[in-house]
């Protein structure tokens, strides 16, 4: 209906594996983008960035880390939300004690220790596969635990063991103070729309940096890996050394994402917020959203996510404010999710993403079926 | 062409093989040379060890005994990824596609050790990485037009016949442009059509290309139409080696085939 393909001949390659094929396609995503960063930020209320916004982002980014080592690796892991906690404190200690640090270089920083970390806590992928491994990736959260609650230096020594983080340490910008000073705005670097912004940024980037991977030899090998592992093997796909690779960047990407739920999200560090249920949940959004699918990640993180505030909002609005209660909302999100999780399962494998691609192919052949 | 021993050039000697799964034997003491350019099948009964002779030699399966030297270099035991360095392509019996690509994708993944751009290079997707893609994609589209895949090229190869699936695995072992192709019943289980297409597909690789191809099938027809030299396995032991009119004549061949009684 909405796509006009007729005349969209591919002539070249760099054509064919084209980011967004289809010039339908290109057309949302630019206005989408367009309006992410240039509208959103003068129309957004501090509600909406900070309740809606930025935590979907965040959790769409730790998704798809997961992604990329569950759904295109095929390697379970549960211990995402740990890699994230080791993201949000190395993040919190290079900006709390390298006079030069940005929150740029924090955020990479915050990457690549826990994706070293994640090659450790991935090394027994190399002999174990499946559950097994599931249970081994455990590891990582008690691990983060107990590293942050035995040796107080990570967080600065806080007495409460929870650090709130200042506002000097969101040094976005070269010559900020100056900068800031000059268009005469307050210095409250924290703000949600600055917030915001930077985890949109990251969120693009690493997006883009995914998409990129997958559509090339480092995607195929992952995804040659978790189909077929000894016919990968047969053809010179270094088995193991993927292995790790896709741990590494898998747990980069939930780094950053850790760090940003720190920074961006709640504007706390505590560890104890990286529990177990952060990795189930994380794992719920790629099982919803679409196992091996970029787009799954996003719409996985913004159901599970926005699920229970859509209820709520939606009660408020058709029975007046204070009518559902919180546990009401709560148990509701885990029926709805659990209840789509066994449809999904069953009917559409591919979760979310699954869905849309066959709704997108209905939309391409229109008025034909298929 | 005769048995080789007329000034051809071994390509890969294999002697005195023995395989076993703890007391269970595969393959007994197996011996037999395969020449530089030439066609070698080897076939016996269901049984006979013949898809493990094919893991011995790519790496899958480690040998207790017995030596195999490619190319003038002997090794004890092959590993699959040096296997695959040194240039020996492979097939699969029960096919062996990565089942959540692309063709075009599974044929790309063939040429896997050609591409050097590392992960971050392809996370920027600029340089490096972008080159070797569409270098690498125009070689593939190669294979592709060989092999009469256009028209799949971007379907799931989960969803394509099995005829059209092995087509795909054996352009996803010719992407990486291979000296040796070790070919697991390449045309079993096709119809009369698919049979003839494989049949020629395997004689232009060898004749194009060179390559030397080492097949295992069960269709006789075939095995006697297009391969240079035969070996014969029964009950993991060899019994026959030679040329095709050979082994139709060959007493321990007809037997095996007939099922004269092996304690006579």
């Amino acid at each position: 209906m909405y796509y006009r393909e007729t005349g969209q001949i591919v002539r070249s390659y760099v054509k064919d594996r084209s980011m967004v094929p289809l010039r339908e396609d290109r057309w949302i995503m630019a206005v989408f983008l367009a309006f992410m960063f240039l509208v959103v930020p003068f129309i957004g209320n501090d509600y909406w960035f900070s309740a809606i916004l930025i935590p979907m982002m965040v959790l769409s980014i730790a998704s798809l880390g997961l992604n990329i080592a569950s759904g295109y690796t095929g390697q379970l892991s549960l211990g995402s939300a740990g890699f994230m906690s080791f993201g949000a404190f190395t993040a919190y200690n290079f900006l709390l004690r390298v006079e030069w640090m940005n929150i740029w270089l924090a955020f990479l920083a915050a990457g690549i220790v826990a994706g070293l970390m994640g090659i450790v806590f991935g090394l027994p992928s190399l002999r174990i596969k499946g559950f097994y491994l599931l249970v081994s990736t455990l590891c990582a959260q008690f691990f983060h635990e107990w590293l942050f609650n035995a040796y107080p230096w990570f967080l600065n020594y806080a007495s409460s063991g929870v650090v709130h983080l200042p506002y000097f340490h969101y040094r976005f910008l070269p010559f900020q103070d100056q900068i800031f000073d000059m268009l005469g705005l307050a210095k409250e670097y924290n703000a949600y729309v600055w917030r915001y912004l930077i985890t949109l940024i990251v969120t693009v980037l690493l997006a883009l940096a995914a998409k990129n991977m997958v559509r090339s030899s480092t995607g195929r090998n992952w995804m040659a890996v978790r189909d077929m592992d000894i016919a990968a093997k047969v053809i010179g796909i270094p088995v193991g050394k993927t292995k790790l690779n896709a741990f590494f960047v898998s747990c980069f990407y939930c780094g950053v994402a850790g760090a940003m739920y720190s920074y961006c999200y709640i504007g706390n560090l505590d560890f104890m917020i990286y529990d177990l249920r952060r990795s189930f949940l994380v794992m719920f959004m790629i099982i919803l959203g679409g196992l091996g699918s970029i787009l799954g990640s996003f719409l996985g993180a913004i159901f599970v996510y926005g699920w229970p505030i859509f209820v709520t909002r939606f009660g408020d609005a058709v029975f007046g404010g204070g009518y559902l209660d919180t546990a009401f909302v709560e148990n509701n999100s885990k029926i709805v999710v659990g209840t789509i999780i066994v449809v999904l399962l069953i009917y559409q494998p591919l979760g979310f993403a699954g869905l849309w691609n066959s709704v997108k192919h209905r939309l391409r052949i229109w008025p034909f079926r298929t | 062409m005769a048995n080789g021993a007329n000034g051809k050039v071994p390509h890969m000697v294999i002697e005195g093989i023995d395989l076993s799964f703890g007391g269970a034997k595969a393959i007994t003491d197996i011996s037999f040379t395969v020449y530089k350019g030439e066609i070698c099948a080897v076939i016996g009964p269901n049984g006979a060890g013949k898809s493990s002779m094919l893991n011995v030699i790519n790496g899958v399966y480690t040998p207790q005994q017995g030596t195999i030297t490619y190319e003038g270099k002997k090794f004890a035991k092959m590993k699959s990824h040096s296997a695959a360095v040194m240039g020996i392509g492979r097939t699969f019996q029960n096919i062996a596609l990565f089942s959540g690509m692309t063709t075009v994708e599974n044929i790309m993944t063939g040429r896997n050790l050609m591409m050097k751009s590392t992960f971050i290079e392809n996370a920027l997707g600029v340089g490096r990485s972008r080159r070797e893609e569409l270098e690498h994609r125009e070689a593939v589209e190669e294979i592709i037009e060989f092999l009469g895949l256009q028209s799949i090229r971007k379907d799931h190869v989960s969803s394509l016949s099995y005829g059209l699936q092995k087509r795909v695995e054996l352009g996803r072992a010719l992407a990486a442009e291979p000296k040796m192709l070790l070919l697991d019943e390449p045309i079993a289980g096709m119809n009369l059509d698919e049979k003839l297409d494989m049949a020629c597909f395997i004689q232009e690789i060898n004749r194009n290309r060179g390559t030397t191809i080492v097949l295992i099938e069960h269709d006789m027809g075939v095995v006697m139409d297009i391969s240079d030299h035969v070996v014969v396995m029964d009950y993991g032991k060899k019994i026959g080696d030679g040329t095709p009119n050979e082994i139709k004549n060959n007493k321990d061949v007809i037997d095996a085939y007939l099922g004269v009684s092996h304690d006579n």
